[in-house]
């Protein structure tokens, strides 16, 4: 980002920038920019928060009242969280030793009604990016299941430019925006730790994705291995 | 992002040895014109592309470095993001897409008139490039472009 910065300004724009890591604006040193303390994700301090959000892009549009450059100004107050359980951290259900048997399918299917009050409520949803509709998400779920056994799985809906393993990403990405937004549709007070922690350590449907991530990453292909990077660690 | 020292020693260590195209110095375009009286851009590095647009895909060479279009009237539930790394924590984004995109705060402060208005496009790359040529070398000078026939004056950029 702080590249783009560079490369407007050099074209005669005028830019501001939003920064999270300090040590790389410092080091690629963009026009303009407003370090801030927040976590990955929350650029702007605080979700559905348009006060703070406010506060935050003010102080960044301060910063073209500078006369000289490069300007790298500190944001002083913390929001948000200072990090996230990733799947490692926390025992997945798949290893917890719990009796219950695994069942994605069966979860989806538990989850949808949280899932559509969720919709209902915010009027977005984050799912979308296979193309497949959430009613549909079993054939997801089948070819993910047979994608974490071996290479030969597909599915009708990927589009030919799409390799398999990016396209088991894509849907990865969209059954956890699925199973996040019916989580916190069912449970709206539970905080960020609570919800990542509940995804990776206790449903069927990020016990197996992490089942691909480790078939992946035991490959020899630096390119399946990369997926794997990308599914959860 | 939390400060350095907070952060687990992998996440510290792999930030600290990010490959960054390093300067010594600035470009500098200073604003012509008021706040007020100028045009807005948001361009953002959080991967995001309309519904219907292709998702960024990294099996093409340079798939990473290419861009999306957000026309500034373009409905937020239609936005989705397919960025590429799991080192952020989108539960933020999944509540309020102007965590990084903020789009609906734009419109704001042109309704209040501390900027002139929003400008017809914003833009959104793929972020955390570890080879960011491409992206300085053709896709930025073509979207730099984009936003100057666009009448821009100043560009907003947002991580995620």
């Amino acid at each position: 980002m702080s590249v783009l910065a560079r490369v407007f300004e050099t074209a005669g724009l005028t830019t501001v920038a939003v920064a999270l890591v300090r040590e790389h604006a410092e080091r690629v040193k963009p026009p303009r920019a407003l370090w801030v303390p927040f976590y990955f994700g929350y650029a702007l301090g605080k979700p559905d928060d348009p006060k703070f959000q406010h506060e935050v892009i003010s102080a960044a549009l301060d910063l073209v009242k500078a006369t000289a450059g490069p300007v790298l100004a500190d944001y002083p107050d913390d929001a948000g969280p200072v990090g996230m359980p990733q799947a490692s951290d926390v025992a997945t259900a798949a290893t917890n030793g719990e009796a219950k048997p695994l069942d994605a399918a069966g979860e989806i299917t538990a989850l949808r009604g949280y899932y559509e009050r969720w919709q209902e409520q915010r009027g977005r949803t984050a799912v979308g990016i296979t193309g497949i509709p959430q009613r549909r998400f079993r054939g997801i779920i089948r070819f993910l299941e047979a994608y974490a056994a071996s290479d030969d799985a597909d599915m009708d809906e990927r589009p030919d430019d799409v390799s398999i393993p990016q396209f088991a990403r894509y849907c990865a990405d969209d059954l956890k925006a699925f199973c996040y937004e019916a989580r916190m549709a069912q449970r709206p007070d539970d905080d960020e730790t609570e919800i990542h922690s509940w995804f990776w350590g206790e449903t069927a449907v990020g016990a197996l994705i992490d089942s691909i991530t480790q078939r992946l990453t035991a490959t020899d292909d630096p390119k399946l291995q990369a997926t794997a990077y990308g599914l959860s660690r | 992002m939390p400060r350095l020292e907070v952060l687990s020693e992998v996440q510290r260590r792999m930030l600290e040895f990010f490959p960054c195209m390093e300067s010594d110095e600035s470009p500098w375009s200073p604003l012509g014109k008021p706040l007020a009286e100028s045009i807005v851009a948001i361009v953002t590095t959080a991967g995001l592309h309309l519904r219907d647009d292709k998702p960024f895909n990294r099996d093409h060479p340079g798939g990473e470095s290419t861009y999306r279009i957000l026309p500034s009237d373009a409905d937020t539930a239609d936005i989705v993001q397919s960025h590429f790394s799991i080192g952020f924590d989108r539960t933020a984004i999944y509540r309020d897409i102007n965590i990084t995109y903020p789009i609906d705060r734009m419109r704001d402060l042109a309704e209040q008139r501390v900027i002139g208005s929003l400008a017809p496009n914003n833009y959104s790359f793929m972020g955390a490039l570890r080879d960011c040529t491409v992206v300085a070398e053709q896709t930025g000078p073509e979207v730099a472009q984009r936003l100057r026939d666009e009448g821009v004056d100043l560009v907003f950029l947002t991580p995620t």
